[in-house]
């Protein structure tokens, strides 16, 4: 097992980097008025920890048997039937599922499928908890239509089921729903955090982990728990008795968009931007999202662009992200950002050197 | 004219064979060289005789019971062959009516006329003797012959050289009327003459109608021209004439088997005269030296054949022989039974089919679009054509032709589908039943699917429509190439002047060019300015509403227009600034004609960087692709929320491209790909991680999202995944240390799901290192993780573990599977560790058990047997021996059997001593074996 998953802490007594929220969730489930939650914060903050170690405070060690379901729903929508496939993880209790995975199709999900899990009270209510908890996942990437259709079950089922939202960014979840959420912003750990965390790693394996060494993990894992705990583990594996300036191997695709940004200040020409071009089109088969491109792309260009021009790339950066939003093919705006880069930085160029 | 080539031929051959009663050829000679005066009223006589057939005609009762289809035009084809020339001359005396019908005559099949032939030479006979006949001797040149008349005794004297011609007719007569069916080869001879005159006739007599028709519809203004001009005979056709004729060519091919087989010899020469004509026809044109030696062959060859008509032995080397020998060979319909023509709108494919058909004597039926076409519809409709004979009086055979096969995909492929069916059907019996007389198979085969047994033509636009596949394979395909313009002009101008318009050819040429020579949509236009009392105007075609023809050109086409910026129009923008607005109307409705927008604007992201356009500060690109974001919001937006009425906006969107980047020069267009191979890419990379997914136990797998896998994971998970410390060594000479860290790496692997598999190598890897080992697979990462972290043009930097070590893995990781799913996961999985430990206790206790069991005798037998033994009565090998022996199982027999094989205390003692050696040792001989299976237990084989 990964480090990542043997080290996760399992009930929230033993969370270590948000342990205020972790205490006071904990206050929440004793006094048994759980409201419906929404937790909302960057990918590897620990959102999905939070939310176990709190089922298993509610639930026991029952709500860790979990076990997963492949079901076809047929729904009814007036005049034609539609199927849906949905993966569910469920124990006795609780049953998580993501939504967001049937695309257009989720407000039949939304509708109907979590309509029906939480109408149905669970039956051997013979201890204390009257309630299942029903955990989505990928809030922030329903439909607008499934999450109107949404908090009228929130509502109408509060007695018998609580709701636990995760998701990325709350801006993208209406407010209607954070009205009727407790929101748990759950915010990336700090450097110190990081490396109180590797630490405790370190300890639990018996190793030797020089204080320097943690501080460039956490520096280099951008502030995302998963990404530090797993650069441990691979700096463990290549190279044992750590030292202080020990290689920590990036990522394989950041290496390759500061390739990119390199070709894109040495040349800037129609001929340079179509293999640009290409490049992209690989980073996007790879399953790279279009919107982590476009960020780590900047990021490369601002380390090594003069000062006054950070602003303006920065803008259109900032412009064309937006527009990629609004689109649907990603590579047409990544791409006008690439062109007008280098636009601004060819017209910065003739004008400093002439 | 056509006819006007063989004229001199004819006589030539007139000459060459005097003896050669010619009816016809008679005709000329009196028509052309009228050596004697009339003696008596001979035009007028002729007439009445004519009138006298035509009278015949309208009650064909007279002359045959025997064959009531054909008979019913016979007098008057002979009439018109003797009569036509004359009847050229004399035209505006004819009625229209009659020659109306006379035409109509000469479209029936030809083949008919040969049992006519008979009756058609008594007239004759008397005619020439009437205009040949004179009171003075003097003024016949040549021998004449004296007549005495009985009552009068008047004296003439006759020519004598058709005294030889008058005595073969007679003999003829008597023959005819005996069987019809005629075998000799002076009237072989004669029919092929008349043939070859028959052809010529019909051209002039159809040159005879179109006059006509000119005449009769100019009466009537009502009609769409193209209706009223539409050609009605073969030579009117606009098409090429190579085409027109092979299109002929393939119809008379079917008339041996549609109009009978006692008529071969008949349309071989019809065959082999039109086979001269469609091949040749464009050289023959050329030059007239050659025609003159064309004509010599030609000569030749009809000399030659009446020798090879006489005996029937003698084969004659020249092709145009062979061809006859090869049809009448081959009696049946030609070789390829359906005719596809294709070709763009207007071009008369449709009018082709209906005049060809026509012209062989069918019945057209047409199919088109506008009826239903299913295939069961389509199956009777056949039928009804192949099978039945219509009551009414127009009882030719018909021949079906399908119009717009390509057009709806669904219910032509019905159509298609019943078409193939018979064909095949019809191809597997002839191969069944060579010898069966064909005339009879026919109806035979009627029970089963029935055989295509008339004329199918098949008219589509797009000859490689999916649905169109199979047919092509067996149908005779015709392409139609656009006529030329000068055709189409002079057409158009012979119309205008029908109708009183005046153009000029340089408009009706520029409209032509306009419409890219669809004559349909010509007409219309000119109508339409005639009814408007507009002239035609050179320079307003384009702006003119009219003759717009609504075309969709293909993606390409929209592409290169927007890349390419045209010399001409250029120049044009200096001179007048409106033909910069006229470029954006024709972009504008070239686009939005098509449709299709998101792929045009792919296209143009596909290939806008590759074309050669200044631009040194980028701003060109910056501004298309900013354009190119534009339409894919627009695009976005429209999608979600169908508000269709916005995609008028797209089309606008390629105009400022075109503006920046499009150039002189040809750009060289590639079809979109990169973007959907991207998109299909990412789609099967996401579904195995998907599926890998889903194979993780949860309590790992929960916490791990497909998307962002990949951003943060992948990489530091294949680092761990490939220690560069592990080496692939044997496990007992691993440190405690290493083999903690295989061991905790096999439970990693195993945790996630991961293994090695054996895959195959690419083709080029394998190539790279065809030395070291070309063929062994190697062994990858399942799911391929690996994929996710190669990008082109970049190494990835991570360790790749060896072959061995891989396969040491792979080894472990499935034990470690089949542990779990024996042993339950709960002990196991904690404590990796352990396992390791327990092996070798397992192997030691084992190695201790075997060489207890040395010292026992019976070895072979499994250990719980020997203790159940050991504990009953410990007995020895020779009485388990005798035990199986009088054991009267089947099965005990081979069991024994074997035991008497392994028996020999020294092959014992080899194999134990070999098995101590090694703890635990099986070989598993992979292969078929007949011997009777039995269960046996590992545990037996571990002892």
């Amino acid at each position: 097992m990964l480090w990542v998953d043997k080290y996760r802490p399992r009930s929230l007594d033993k969370v270590i980097v948000h342990e205020e929220i972790a205490q006071n969730l904990k206050k929440l489930v004793t006094e048994q008025d759980c409201p419906h939650l929404l937790f909302y914060g960057p990918s590897g903050s620990g959102k999905k920890t939070l939310i176990m170690a709190l089922l298993k405070q509610i639930y026991g060690a029952s709500a860790e048997k979990v076990k997963v379901e492949n079901r076809a729903w047929k729904v009814d929508a007036g005049s034609r039937t539609i199927d849906l496939e949905l993966t569910t993880l469920s124990s006795t209790n609780h049953v998580e599922l993501t939504p967001s995975d049937a695309g257009f199709q989720d407000r039949y999900i939304v509708q109907e499928i979590i309509k029906e899990m939480a109408k149905n009270r669970p039956i051997d209510t013979k201890g204390k908890k009257g309630y299942k908890v029903l955990v989505l996942n990928e809030v922030d990437k329903l439909s607008r239509e499934a999450q109107h259709s949404l908090r009228r079950t929130m509502e109408k089922y509060s007695s018998s089921c609580r709701l636990i939202l995760c998701c990325n960014s709350s801006s993208k979840v209406t407010e209607a729903i954070k009205s009727r959420c407790l929101n748990v912003r759950i915010n990336a750990p700090s450097h110190d955090e990081i490396v109180k965390v590797l630490e405790f790693v370190a300890k639990k394996e018996t190793l030797q982990l020089p204080h320097g060494f943690a501080a460039r993990i956490a520096e280099k894992s951008n502030r995302s728990l998963r990404r530090a705990i797993l650069s441990l583990e691979t700096c463990r594996v290549q190279n044992y008795p750590f030292t202080d300036n020990q290689v920590i191997s990036p990522m394989d695709w950041e290496e390759y968009v500061a390739e990119i940004s390199t070709d894109m200040l040495r040349e800037q020409s129609p001929k340079s931007l179509f293999q640009v071009r290409g490049k992209v089109y690989e980073l996007l088969v790879n399953c790279i999202p279009p919107e982590v491109i476009l960020k780590k792309l900047l990021h490369e260009l601002l380390k090594k662009l003069d000062s006054e021009l950070k602003l303006e790339v920065c803008h259109w950066a900032a412009y064309y992200e937006h527009r990629m939003r609004l689109g649907q093919k990603a590579i047409f705006h990544i791409e006008a950002f690439v062109a007008k880069f280098m636009s601004i930085y060819k017209n910065f160029l003739i004008s400093t050197f002439g | 004219m056509e006819f006007d080539i063989p004229l001199p031929e004819e006589l030539e051959l007139l000459e060459a064979n005097s003896y050669y009663p010619e009816e016809e050829d008679d005709d000329y000679l009196n028509f052309e060289e009228p050596p004697y005066p009339y003696p008596i009223d001979g035009d007028e006589e002729k007439e009445e005789e004519r009138e006298a057939n035509l009278r015949r005609s309208e009650s064909p009762d007279i002359n045959g019971c025997k064959r009531p289809r054909s008979i019913v035009s016979d007098p008057i084809v002979n009439l018109d062959e003797g009569s036509s020339p004359a009847a050229e001359k004399r035209s505006k005396i004819d009625d229209n009516n009659r020659v109306e019908m006379e035409d109509e005559e000469w479209l029936r099949p030809p083949p008919i006329k040969k049992v006519v032939h008979v009756m058609e030479e008594e007239e004759e006979v008397i005619i020439p003797q009437e205009t040949i006949l004179s009171r003075y001797a003097s003024e016949i040149d040549g021998e004449c012959f004296p007549i005495t008349a009985p009552d009068g005794g008047d004296r003439v004297y006759a020519k004598f050289n058709r005294a030889l011609g008058d005595e073969e007719v007679k003999k003829l007569d008597v023959k005819a009327k005996s069987n019809g069916l005629i075998k000799d080869p002076i009237s072989v001879l004669l029919e092929q003459s008349e043939k070859e005159a028959f052809n010529k006739v019909l051209q002039a007599s159809s040159e005879d109608q179109n006059e006509s028709i000119t005449a009769e519809t100019s009466v009537m203004h009502e009609r769409l021209w193209v209706d009223k001009y539409s050609p009605s005979s073969f030579t009117e056709l606009l098409s090429d004439e190579q085409t027109n004729r092979e299109v002929l060519l393939w119809l008379k091919q079917w008339d041996a088997s549609v109009f009978g087989s006692e008529i071969r010899s008949t349309t071989d020469e019809v065959l082999s005269a039109l086979k001269r004509h469609s091949t040749p026809s464009h050289r023959q044109k050329s030059d007239s030296a050659f025609t003159r030696k064309k004509q010599f062959s030609r000569w030749s060859k009809d000399s030659s054949s009446f020798p090879k008509n006489s005996d029937a032995s003698d084969s004659n080397a020249t092709d145009n022989h062979d061809l006859r020998n090869k049809k009448s060979k081959l009696i049946g319909p030609p070789e390829q039974k359906i005719l596809l023509l294709c070709g763009p709108p207007g071009l008369g494919k449709t009018t082709l089919a209906h005049v060809a058909a026509k012209h062989c004597g069918y019945r057209v039926v047409e199919i088109n679009a506008s009826d239903e076409r299913s295939a069961a519809a389509i199956e009777t409709r056949i039928l009804d054509v192949v099978q039945m004979n219509s009551v009414t009086a127009d009882s030719r055979p018909k021949c079906l032709v399908i119009d717009e096969i390509d057009g709806a995909l669904g219910d032509g492929k019905g159509a298609v589908d019943v078409i193939l069916k018979m064909v095949l059907a019809e191809k597997k019996h002839a191969t069944g039943k060579e010898n069966i007389d064909n005339g009879k198979t026919s109806s035979k085969k009627e029970r089963r699917t029935a055989p295509l047994s008339r004329p199918v033509i098949c008219i589509c636009n797009d000859l490689y429509v999916p649905a169109l596949r199979p047919l092509r394979q067996i149908a005779k395909v015709h392409v139609f190439v656009q006529p030329t313009v000068s055709r189409v002009v002079n057409r158009l101008k012979y119309i205008c002047n029908m109708e009183g318009m005046k153009t000029r050819s340089f408009g009706l040429s520029a409209l032509a060019d306009y419409t890219e020579c669809d004559i349909r949509s010509c007409l219309n236009t000119l109508q339409f300015l005639n009814k408007k009392n507009e002239t035609l105007n050179v320079i307003d075609i384009g702006s003119q509403v009219v003759g717009r023809k609504d075309m969709s050109k293909s993606l390409f086409d929209i592409w290169k227009e927007i890349f390419n910026k045209r010399k001409m129009k250029r120049e044009r923008s200096n001179d007048a600034s409106g033909s910069e607005a006229k470029k954006f109307d024709f972009l504008h409705s070239l686009v939005s004609s098509r449709g299709d927008y998101d792929l045009i604007f792919d296209g143009i992201h596909e290939n806008v960087l590759q074309l050669q356009y200044h631009d040194p500060a980028m701003d060109k690109t910056v501004s298309c692709l900013d354009c190119l974001g534009t339409s894919d919001l627009l695009h976005r937006y429209i999608m979600r929320t169908q508000q269709m009425h916005l995609y008028a906006y797209l089309p606008s969107l390629v105009i400022p491209i075109h503006r920046r980047v499009a150039q002189i020069q040809r750009p060289t267009i590639q079809w979109p790909k990169s973007y959907h191979r991207c998109r299909t890419l990412l789609v099967e990379k996401q579904e195995s991680l998907r599926s890998w997914h889903h194979k993780i136990p949860p309590y790992i797998g929960r916490h791990l999202s497909i998307k962002s896998f990949v951003e943060d994971s992948v990489s530091p998970l294949l680092h761990i995944l490939s220690p560069p410390t592990l080496r692939p060594v044997a496990s007992h000479l691993l440190s405690e240390k290493q083999k903690d860290q295989l061991a905790s790496l096999v439970m990693l692997m195993h945790s996630y799901s991961l293994t090695y598999k054996n895959v195959k190598l690419d083709p080029a890897m394998s190539n790279l290192r065809e030395g070291a080992a070309s063929d062994a697979s190697a062994l990858a990462l399942d799911p391929h993780l690996f994929d996710f972290i190669s990008f082109k043009g970049r190494q990835y930097k991570h360790h790749v573990l060896t072959l061995a070590m891989k396969q040491v893995l792979a080894h472990e990781v499935e034990k470690q599977k089949i542990l779990q799913a024996s042993g339950g996961r709960s002990g196991i999985l904690s404590k990796p560790p352990e396992i390791k430990k327990i092996n070798p206790d397992l192997v030691r206790k084992t190695i201790a058990a075997s060489k207890e069991s040395h010292k026992n005798p019976v070895i072979s037998k499994p250990p719980s047997v020997s203790v159940e033994n050991a504990t009953t009565s410990k007995p020895k090998p020779s009485d388990v021996k005798k035990a199986s022996r009088t054991a009267l199982s089947f099965f005990d027999r081979f069991r024994k059997s074997r035991k008497d094989y392994e028996d020999p205390e020294d092959v014992q003692k080899r194999a134990t001593a070999k098995r101590d050696s090694r703890p635990l040792l099986f070989k598993f001989n992979e292969g078929f074996t007949n011997a009777v299976k039995r269960p046996v237990r590992m545990r037996e084989f571990l002892l």
